[in-house]
């Protein structure tokens, strides 16, 4: 909570006026009753009328101060607290958009996104309370003894017996509660679940026709949450009611004290109200600071957790300008790479090495987690090689300029991801000055001119937000359009044909073939039609190149090939493109 | 947020509110009683308070100390007396409103069970869910706010009005004027501040949306070098939200110290004029010391009806919500009497079914087809082709807007909807698990399972390997986000949960992508077993499954274009063999 502070510091000048008024409010605030104890004892007792009226209009002098006090105050809390808010919610989107991939990893988008707005409100509604309350009680307090101790010094005792009565009523009743609120939580998340499930799983209850099994479970979780809160309300509830009798006896307590003190000095049938009020302050003061004490934790909670990934240092160090020239034809080179994950122990890729040429397709396959996948993704430097070199176009991805390097490549993510905005807009999204016939010819070769030209408004047609108002196909097929309208020297697929049918599939890498002409194409796949044609497929097992060559060598060559091949393809299929294969030798 | 639409259907939420709480009306009106009572207690010790004052002047110096002890113990019976009440009127409210929390929340858990599959597919769960949670929890914590609230304030703005005017009629009217101004300003406050509140909540839901836009497609942002243009757009959106939040934190914040001017303009007109006519002997100063505490008691309750009226539109808002939802048209309830069938033989006929989704788009024109005991129907089709429509029509997950389907000759429509899905059994893409232990998943479908039909049902789906190697065992819990087992050994426990239960047909949907090829093969071998003997439907991605099935339907855009067999399709030469040589084009 303290580390984030520093965010506070811009506006140290509003904060030293907001403690100016603070302090200016608390005094004002606490002289009025030791005025009226004036109007009591120099006004109404001698009957002093004139007295009354300047003391009167003293008070009513103070009355404003102490207002302005608190609107200059509770303004600046406001002022600072929003900027406060602000300027973190800011740190942290700049933070996330720009961590490598591999970090995001470690949260999830649901856990950034509660970071970025919850745990700010938590740290921001903490930060208002600090600034104003966490001031603002303790000075009152003080401020009360003080002037408590000088209405009616030998009454201060009672401040004493009324602080201490709170206090051990507060922090019994915490005590008590506060270790049952975990158990509350956890209840309730339990409650949570049992619902969610039940939405999501829906189907699978009902086709199991087990909703009465399902309700039994929830009732027993509705069940022990009901009665758990009740016994936590029954103890809670003592609370106001103990507060009350403090309050009011100690009220009692100053009357009964000031007046056996009357004939002691006779000014204390004045003083004694005003020290009542002044006790009460002293009392309010330590139940401020114990809500603080309740709510400092959670927001504790929430700024460890922005923390977290404020704290976050990006591993990719990009240079300012490329450092050397890239030569006009297009390729990818791998040169002995070696890829891990920095806690990991095992290697993700074992000294990959190949070369992809312009006008070629390279493909990579092999079971899940063979590293096909993290292998592409070296390319854009969304991951960086823990060993060994990965050339572009003859110069190392390290010696390029960020925007240098993403210019060149045209990446299509596993999932087709596209942003609110119209169908235009997610196209040209990496080409903002891209023409409307460049868009047309994108959407044309990735197989989405014709569903887009059926839409009522063509390519101004609205996309919702995270896409969900276009299939999984078409979302595909437009973050392929995105990618060809770049134009780029190099062309990635990740895996992006997995959700397009096999006929669509099909015309779509046809349509490519015009297009990449003069580029390096890198695909990765899950179906071995998707890549037959390929100029080279790479075959991956645990992150090893374990063969090299187009379909048909591979199927005499590569035992891990075969398997695949075997696994997606019919005995009569297999057997046929195994003859084609012998064929080859043949020949 | 959500806020009513208007006054008509706020009144007609209130109502349905007030009916689904009468039965707790008794407990209800005897805590409101009980908040009337105390408040009423508590009210009479400013003024017996006072009284000793007077007591100790009039007597002075000679201090009638007994004349002050009956006063004291008094004033002690009477705020230990309003501290019990207070606590017996929360003790009986915290139980009214748990009982009430549950029973919502258990009428809400029914309502999913009951209500069609297509109101799911239609609202997103999060929304249900946040109705279950927020909803509820909003409701009944400003309903019992509310009450105490409410009835505590009226009492003792009444009862302190009442006692002001028996001490002091004058004194009394400049009070009563000047605290009503203060309510009308602060009210005024009160509803700029919310008309900000709610600016602030829409402007946040922006930013969310925004954020969880750039979070979650965070790999194109990186890939087209938009990370600037992003960050641009998020801090318009956050400036915007900071200036409202700041707006509505300061309108918030105004209101304090504005009724704090106006408490300390009343004092000091009571502190003025009561001196005045203490000196002309027209009120005595215990009085006077009474009346400032009124005075100061005037003002809370004041504040606190003029502040319930945001308390009362967010109770209003939830109940809406609530009650909306509660209030879904149901489920088509079953037959009665409904017609049975003793021993299933598994024979399926569709009849001339029609069924669209939405009234104006049929997507299933009269389609006929009958599946012979025993046969493997295989439903082929490229993606978003409505593959999944057959199977919400078999498990009437919807019904056929026309025609009907059969089993055994049996319409499904006039058998009860449990005993239609007891005949199937269903294994789907998404694979959805409970969380606990594997044991009771894999029970899901029959509780009355032995331990050794389980560990039967593993060994054949492949599985019991896998399980066994956990460190539990069959005890192992799974929870939503398990790592410990993965994707497509998730789909192999769904396959022995279908085992376990042993119904006479299957459904079942192949997986396309992210399980590896050993584990597919597995999947495939046990889909194999499952299937044996059984009427089997089977949405197919996989050539082999589609050539050994014996009947093939083929969709396309939501219609069943084609039927036949294998050989059958491949010689119509239509859309079929488009699909089957699109793979195999060179063959």
């Amino acid at each position: 909570m303290f580390r984030l502070f520093r965010f506070l510091k811009p506006y140290w000048w509003q904060i030293i006026i907001l403690l100016l008024a603070t302090v200016l409010q608390v005094y004002t605030t606490l002289r009025l009753p030791a005025l009226m104890a004036d109007i009591i004892n120099n006004g109404i007792v001698p009957g002093d009328v004139g007295y009354i009226w300047t003391a009167g209009l003293w008070m009513i002098g103070l009355a404003i101060i102490s207002a302005l006090g608190s609107l200059i105050s509770s303004y600046f809390s406001a002022r600072v607290g929003t900027s406060y808010a602000r300027d973190i919610r800011k740190a942290i989107f700049v933070k996330v958009i720009n961590l490598n991939i591999l970090d995001m990893k470690d949260f999830s988008t649901a856990s950034l996104l509660t970071r970025t707005t919850n745990d700010v409100n938590q740290v921001q509604m903490t930060t208002i309370m600090l600034l104003s309350m966490l001031i603002r009680a303790p000075l009152f307090c003080i401020i009360s003894i003080i002037m408590a101790i000088q209405t009616a010094p030998d009454m201060s005792w009672i401040i004493l017996v009324g602080a201490v009565a709170i206090l051990g009523t507060v922090i019994l009743i915490m005590s008590l509660v506060i270790p049952k609120f975990k158990i509350f939580q956890s209840l309730v998340d339990k409650i949570t679940l049992i619902t969610r499930e039940n939405l999501t799983g829906l189907r699978v209850v009902r086709a199991f026709n087990n909703e009465k099994l399902e309700k039994e479970k929830f009732v027993k979780a509705n069940d022990r949450l009901t009665k758990l809160l009740i016994f936590i309300d029954r103890i809670l509830e003592l609370q106001n009611p103990l507060i009350n009798i403090i309050f009011n006896g100690t009220t009692l307590l100053c009357s009964w004290i000031g007046i056996s003190l009357l004939s002691k000095n006779f000014a204390y049938l004045g003083n004694m109200t005003a020290f009542a009020q002044y006790v009460t302050h002293v009392m309010i003061s330590f139940l401020m600071m114990s809500i603080f004490f309740v709510m400092f934790p959670r927001a504790n909670v929430s700024a460890g957790r922005i923390n977290e990934v404020l704290g976050k240092l990006p591993k990719i160090n990009w240079v300012k300008k490329t450092n050397g020239v890239p030569t006009k034809t297009p390729e990818v080179e791998f040169k002995q790479v070696d890829f891990k994950y920095p806690e990991a122990e095992e290697k993700v890729l074992d000294s990959v090495s190949f070369k992809a040429k312009a006008g070629e397709t390279t493909a990579f396959i092999g079971s899940t987690g063979s590293g096909k996948s993290t292998l592409v993704n070296l390319v854009p430097r969304f991951y960086e090689a823990t060993s060994g070199e990965i050339l572009v176009n003859g110069l190392s991805v390290k010696e390029y300029a960020k925007d240098d390097l993403i210019k060149r490549i045209g990446f299509v993510p596993q999932r087709g991801i596209l942003f609110s905005g119209t169908i235009k807009s997610n196209i040209k999204f990496g080409v903002p000055d891209a023409s409307d016939e460049q868009v047309k010819r994108a959407s044309e070769i990735a197989q989405a001119r014709n569903f887009i030209e059926k839409l009522p408004k063509k390519y101004d047609s609205h996309i919702a937000q995270g896409g969900t108002n276009v299939s999984g196909g078409q979302k595909q097929r437009l973050s392929i359009a995105r990618a060809v309208c770049k134009e780029p020297d190099v062309y990635i697929f990740d895996d992006s044909f997995s959700a397009l049918d096999m006929k669509t599939d099909k015309k779509l890498r046809e349509a490519l073939k015009e297009v990449t002409a003069n580029s390096v194409v890198l695909i990765v796949a899950q179906r071995v039609s998707t890549i037959k044609d390929a100029n080279q497929i790479v075959v991956l097992d645990n992150g090893k190149v374990v063969g090299k060559g187009t379909h048909l060598s591979l199927l005499k060559t590569c035992k891990i090939y075969k398997e695949i091949v075997k696994s997606q393809f019919s005995d009569k299929e297999y057997a046929h493109e195994l003859k084609l294969a012998e064929g080859v030798k043949n020949a | 947020m959500h806020s009513p639409k208007n006054h008509k259907s706020m009144l007609k939420s209130f109502k349905i509110f007030l009916k689904s709480i009468k039965h707790h009306r008794t407990p209800i009106i005897i805590s409101i009683v009980l908040t009337v009572a105390s408040a009423i207690l508590s009210l009479f010790i400013p003024k017996l308070l006072g009284d000793m004052t007077t007591i100790a002047i009039n007597s002075y110096p000679e201090i009638d100390w007994s004349a002050l002890g009956q006063k004291a113990i008094i004033i002690i019976v009477l705020f230990c007396g309003s501290a019990i009440l207070q606590y017996g009127q929360a003790y009986i409210l915290a139980i009214v409103s748990a009982r009430y929390t549950k029973e919502l929340r258990e009428k809400i858990l029914d309502k999913i069970s009951r209500l069609p599959i297509s109101y799911f597919d239609k609202h997103q769960y999060g929304d249900t869910l946040s109705r279950m949670s927020n909803d509820v929890d909003v409701l009944t914590t400003s309903m019992s706010q509310e009450i105490a609230d409410i009835s505590m304030s009226l009492t003792t703005l009444i009862g302190t009005m009442i006692i002001m005017l028996t001490i002091n009629i004058p004194l009394s009217l400049i009070t009563f004027v000047v605290v009503p101004i203060s309510v009308v300003v602060v009210a005024r406050i009160m509803h700029y501040a919310q008309k900000y509140f709610r600016d602030q909540q829409n402007t946040l839901g922006v930013l969310n949306s925004k954020i969880e836009e750039d979070y979650s497609g965070q790999i194109v942002i990186k890939s087209n070098s938009y990370e600037d243009d992003a960050l641009a757009d998020f801090n318009r959106t956050n400036e915007k939200l900071t200036t409202v939040s700041r707006k509505a934190q300061i309108f918030s914040s105004l209101s304090f110290p504005v009724t704090h001017i106006f408490t300390n303009l009343g004092y000091v007109a009571v502190c003025i004029l009561g001196g005045v006519f203490v000196v002309r002997g027209q009120i005595n100063i215990g009085d006077i010391q009474a009346f400032i505490q009124y005075v100061s008691r005037f003002n809370r309750p004041i504040t606190e009806i003029a502040s319930t009226t945001s308390t009362l539109q967010s109770l209003l808002a939830a109940s809406e919500r609530i009650f909306d939802f509660l209030d879904e048209e149901e489920e088509e309830p079953d037959l009665v009497p409904a017609k049975t069938i003793e021993k299933v033989k598994g024979e399926v006929e569709f009849c001339d079914v029609s069924f669209g989704y939405t009234k104006d788009r049929t997507i299933i024109k009269n389609f006929s087809v009958k599946v012979k005991p025993g046969m493997k129907v295989a439903i082929v089709g490229p993606t978003g082709a409505g593959k999944t429509t057959i199977i919400n029509l078999l498990m009437r997950f919807y019904d056929p807007d026309s025609g009907y389907i059969t089993v055994d000759g049996v319409p499904t429509r006039e058998m009860k909807r449990s005993d239609v899905r007891k005949m199937f059994g269903m294994v789907l893409q998404d694979t959805w698990l409970f969380s606990g232990t594997v044991e009771e998943n894999l029970r899901y479908g029959n509780q009355s399972a032995s331990l050794e039909e389980i560990k039967r049902a593993t060994k054949m789906s492949n599985v019991s390997h896998i399980i066994e190697a956990l460190p539990k065992g069959y005890k192992s819990l799974i929870s939503e986000d398990s790592d410990n087992i993965s994707a497509g050994e998730k789909q192999l426990i769904t396959i022995a949960r279908a085992m376990i239960s042993n119904p006479p047909m299957m459904i079942l949907d192949e997986a396309t992508s992210n399980v590896d090829t050993r584990t597919e093969q597995l999947i495939q071998d046990s889909f194999e077993k499952l299937t044996s003997g059984r009427t089997s439907f089977v949405i197919a991605h996989r050539l082999s499954t589609i050539r050994n099935s014996d009947l093939i339907l083929v969709m396309k855009d939501g219609n069943i274009v084609e039927q036949g067999s294998h050989d059958e399709l491949l010689k119509l030469n239509g859309f079929y063999a488009e699909l089957y040589n699109s793979q195999f084009a060179e063959n």
